[in-house]
């Protein structure tokens, strides 16, 4: 039993993973404008940290393991601060 | 508790000009106060173009003062989102009530106001009208330009250097030009200067 439970904790941890979306931004050149990006992404449940970059104009979403968000959300959450989106990108 | 009842109306009654309109479901105080005019804001952004709230209004001219208050309608008539800079149309609405010369009154006030900024550079331009029916159509215009010396990463404190030129009729100092700092660090922005006639000014707005 115990060879079992290891092994399952073994596939589910070579299974497990965390996306990270980069989100280019057009308009963003005011910092205390951009923090809406930050409040609405920062308040779902599914991310795990953000990051914006105003030198590259790009937003870093990291997501907590095995969760993910849609493209329309990325975008809905961008336009609703403001902004628009050029290209979003995931690794 | 006086002490601190006054120290915070003062701090309310500034008004900073700018950002009508923010981020969906965001909330903007902002205060304005240069010596004969002070302007408070309180407003609630529906969209990210559309914001309502209240705006009062205070002018000060041979020792008599004017006051205005508004329930307001702030919409951003258009964006330009570029790589390296945004512009923005913004028009403003308000219905309300006057206290000029010891008679309360209807009032009303519109107006539009553009920008154009980048990290570097910002220049915009604001006309507004009051109008109480019998007793006044003023406007007030204002127009600003400033620059950034350095950019600073999103997280960081950034400074401007601006200046601002005022035509305000119903205020002792008609025609102002004010040099000016502005500082903002994450959600809050504030604003102090002189004017070149010695009117000092401070503002302050938090984005929430």
């Amino acid at each position: 039993m115990k060879k079992i439970l290891v092994a399952l904790l073994m596939v589910s941890s070579l299974t497990s993973w965390a996306e990270s979306i980069k989100v280019e931004v057009n308009g963003m050149v005011c910092s205390m404008c951009a923090q809406g990006i930050e409040k609405k992404f920062k308040k779902m449940d599914v991310v795990k940290s953000i990051k914006v970059d105003l030198d590259t104009k790009v937003v870093h979403i990291e997501l907590l393991e095995n969760q993910t968000l849609d493209d329309e959300v990325v975008r809905k959450n961008i336009v609703d601060s403001g902004y628009n989106v050029a290209k979003i990108t995931r690794e | 508790m006086l002490k601190f009842l006054t120290i915070l109306s003062i701090i309310l009654s500034f008004q900073v000009s700018a950002h009508p309109v923010i981020y969906k479901d965001g909330w903007v105080i902002s205060s304005f106060n240069m010596d004969n005019m002070n302007d408070q804001q309180l407003m609630y952004s529906f969209t990210s173009r559309l914001a309502t709230g209240f705006n009062s209004y205070r002018f000060s001219k041979d020792g008599k003062d004017t006051d205005l208050v508004f329930a307001k309608l702030n919409y951003l008539a258009w964006r330009y989102n570029g790589e390296k800079s945004q512009a923005n149309l913004y028009l403003h609405s308000g219905l309300g009530l006057s206290d000029h010369q010891s008679k309360s009154q209807g009032a009303l006030m519109y107006g539009a106001e553009v920008d154009w900024e980048t990290r570097e550079l910002f220049v915009g331009f604001k006309h507004w009208q009051y109008y109480a029916p019998h007793q006044f159509d003023m406007p007030v215009s204002m127009a600003r330009v400033g620059f950034s010396p350095f950019t600073v990463p999103f997280d960081s404190l950034q400074t401007w250097f601006m200046v601002q030129a005022m035509y305000a009729p119903l205020a002792d100092e008609t025609v102002s030009l004010t040099p000016m700092l502005r500082f903002f660090y994450k959600n809050v922005l504030w604003e102090m200067g002189a004017s070149v006639k010695g009117g000092w000014m401070l503002n302050l707005m938090v984005h929430y």
